[in-house]
């Protein structure tokens, strides 16, 4: 497995952005995905924006002193998110369930991605992308929970599309500031 | 307390000797338990008053949980945690003991420790003035040695308060802040026949996986406590989107329930269970888990008996008194810090066999993140189910209402042969209804003969069946 695909590891030096037409495919690519999670239309986003060798991965987020060579977050200990698609499949499963009541009545979804940087690597089927991510949800009268966090995506070309084949969400939070997380970031 | 005006040679010298706090009786808020009408009154969930008593009561006595060995394994190891509102450091000592230490400065009250873990430390060094204390504790020195040089000075007796006293119970360490606590294993009582279904299924005991989960929920602690202690019910029509998506049909209490599934409470803790092997094992969605559990619970029958064995992986879950939580064969494993009595910090770990392949280690991980995790599909739906119980009680006339908990009145099993205090059936408000006598007791209660001796300990006919 070539490096970038490996969850693990952090981006680190990509230096080379790629051209300013892929930078605005990847834009529209950011921003379509981000309107489909706000519809809740999760099949589509398996569909449409995730490739079959998908690893989502949300690691919790520990605060821990500088000189501590484990780091904030680590691979294999406690996560969020540790995904392939067959368990993004399962949590699809359970937000279509007409009983799914942390999701009925429907939650108001908003997905705000920014500070988009896409970068080529060393195999031309792959992109790095590195973004930013404000994501709101409000629920009945007042609930109201945000949260802050930066993606590193790496997108894989077809065609002239793109599928998400790795995502690492770092958020900017260390005990979650919400009873739950129904939503995909 | 009186301080010295400036001129006094050490007359008035401060006395930093440990304060811990003495208990008092509150029979008002013991009453809003009804236990002959098995109500509830709902300001034990929205009352202030009630909550300061709890930290005093319940949370400054009580043996809590605050960290498995296997997070501390060497010399200088800690982990920063809560009993009850209280921040405080777990660390290990060179000598392999562990101590529990306040998180705050004798100087002006400053947190010495700001992170959730660490390893190999040598101490701890307030980031204030600059009070440095070693592991034990005990202040080191002080920065720039000004304070070494007054010599009405005497640190040997200044540092970090520790927990009045600690100890383990197969792998896990609890404390509590009262000296005259009696022992951890006194605390638990017979309670430790179940704990060894998840503890002891295996030679070698258990671990935690790395890191933690934590978040937020505006609800009242109880509410969760008391979800683990007893309520599978709420399973059924709580998780049904969960069991669908992960199981593809209901939730199923597994074969021969009628003659199976008990409850069983001692000291206001209480697991429920029915002895169908595998049936919380199912619901993390990995076969191979499945398989597992079946042959550890072939295994386990020697050492555990029958009973237990076939508890190991049943659908089942669990509370110690007063707000640590697991579910046996589902792995997850969790504490509500109370914060107010509308708030709660959970903090959740994956627990496992020390010895199994670390295969199976990883597939309990993201099982438990499938599903007992913020994002899971089972805790998902719980959150909200809290908060409004919790939050309702604004309404002043709502909460003059009194809450129902009258499921199996009359079902006490008074033949099987099991320790505590047993009911026929894990649908049953049986344990509940114990957490909340259990609850009473402390508001009642100012010492711990009486606290031992109530109608929550464990029937002396049952004490056999715990050997
Ligand atoms: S408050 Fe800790 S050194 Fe002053
Ligand atoms: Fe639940």
């Amino acid at each position: 497995m070539t490096d970038i695909l490996d969850i693990s590891r952090p981006f680190t030096a990509y230096d080379r952005p790629a051209d300013a037409e892929t930078e605005r495919a990847v834009t529209r690519f950011l921003n379509a995905e981000a309107r489909t999670l706000d519809r809740e239309a999760y099949q589509e986003w398996l569909d449409h924006f995730v490739d079959e060798d998908i690893h989502y991965w949300m690691p919790d987020m520990e605060t821990r002193n500088r000189s501590d060579a484990r780091g904030p977050y680590r691979h294999g200990d406690s996560a969020y998110f540790d995904d392939t698609l067959s368990e993004l499949k399962v949590r699809v499963a359970r937000f279509v369930e007409p009983s799914a009541w942390a999701d009925n009545p429907a939650t108001r979804h908003l997905h705000l991605i920014s500070n988009i940087e896409v970068y080529e690597t060393g195999d031309p089927s792959l992109l790095a992308v590195c973004s930013a991510f404000t994501n709101v949800r409000n629920r009945n009268e007042t609930d109201q929970d945000v949260i802050h966090g930066r993606r590193e995506d790496v997108l894989r070309r077809h065609g002239d599309d793109f599928r998400l084949a790795r995502r690492r969400i770092l958020i900017v939070q260390n005990v979650l500031l919400s009873k739950n997380l129904n939503t995909f970031l | 307390m009186t301080m010295c005006r400036g001129s006094c040679q050490g007359a008035g010298r401060p006395d930093m000797t440990p304060v811990y706090p003495t208990a008092g009786s509150y029979p008002d808020f013991a009453r809003l338990v009804n236990r002959d009408t098995a109500q509830v009154d709902r300001r034990v969930f929205s009352d202030e008053a009630v909550y300061q008593a709890e930290l005093r009561q319940i949370f400054a006595r009580a043996w809590l949980f605050l960290a498995h060995e296997s997070q501390i394994p060497g010399p200088g190891d800690f982990i920063r945690t809560s009993m009850g509102e209280d921040d405080v450091i777990i660390v290990r000592q060179r000598d392999g003991s562990v101590k529990a230490l306040l998180n705050s400065c004798p100087h002006r009250g400053n947190r010495v420790c700001m992170v959730d873990a660490g390893s190999k430390a040598r101490g701890f060094i307030c980031n204030y003035h600059g009070w440095s204390f070693g592991l034990d504790g005990g202040l080191r020195g002080t920065d720039g040695k000004v304070y070494e040089k007054d010599e009405s000075f005497e640190k040997a007796q200044i540092g970090l308060t520790p927990v009045a006293q600690v100890a383990s119970y197969k792998g896990l360490i609890f404390g509590t802040f009262d000296p005259e606590a009696p022992s951890l294993e006194e605390f638990l009582g017979d309670f430790t026949f179940y704990l060894d279904i998840m503890l002891d299924n295996e030679e070698g005991g258990t671990e935690f996986v790395g890191g933690a989960i934590r978040s937020e929920i505006d609800c009242n602690w109880k509410f969760p406590a008391e979800n683990f202690v007893g309520d599978i019910l709420h399973a059924f029509w709580t998780h049904q989107s969960g069991a669908q998506a992960i199981l593809g049909g209901g939730v199923d209490l597994g074969k021969r329930y009628d003659e199976l599934a008990f409850q069983a409470s001692v000291y206001g803790h209480g697991i429920e269970t029915n002895l169908d092997k595998v049936g919380n094992t199912r619901t993390l969605g990995y076969p191979e888990l499945v398989d597992y559990v079946f042959d550890l619970s072939e295994r386990a029958r020697a050492r555990l008996g029958e009973v237990r064995a076939r508890a190991i992986g049943a659908v089942s879950s669990a509370t110690v008194f007063p707000n640590m939580s697991f579910l046996p064969g589902q792995n997850t494993f969790r504490v509500w810090h109370p914060r107010g009595p509308g708030k709660i910090e959970l903090v959740s770990w994956t627990i496992v066999n020390r010895n199994a392949p670390e295969r199976i280690k990883d597939l309990y991980r993201k099982g438990v993140m499938m599903t007992f995790s913020p994002g899971g599909v089972f805790e998902m739906d719980d959150g909200e189910n809290w908060e409004y119980s919790t939050r309702v009680n604004q309404g002043f006339v709502t909460r003059q209402q009194p809450l129902h908990y009258a499921l199996g009145l009359g079902s006490e099993d008074l033949e099987r042969n099991l320790p505590g205090i047993v009911h026929k059936g894990s649908l049953n408000d049986a344990n509940q209804r114990l957490f909340y006598t259990r609850w009473a007791e402390f508001m009642e209660h100012d010492n711990w003969a009486d606290l031992q001796n109530g109608a929550t300990a464990a029937p002396a006919r049952t004490r056999a069946a715990a050997e």
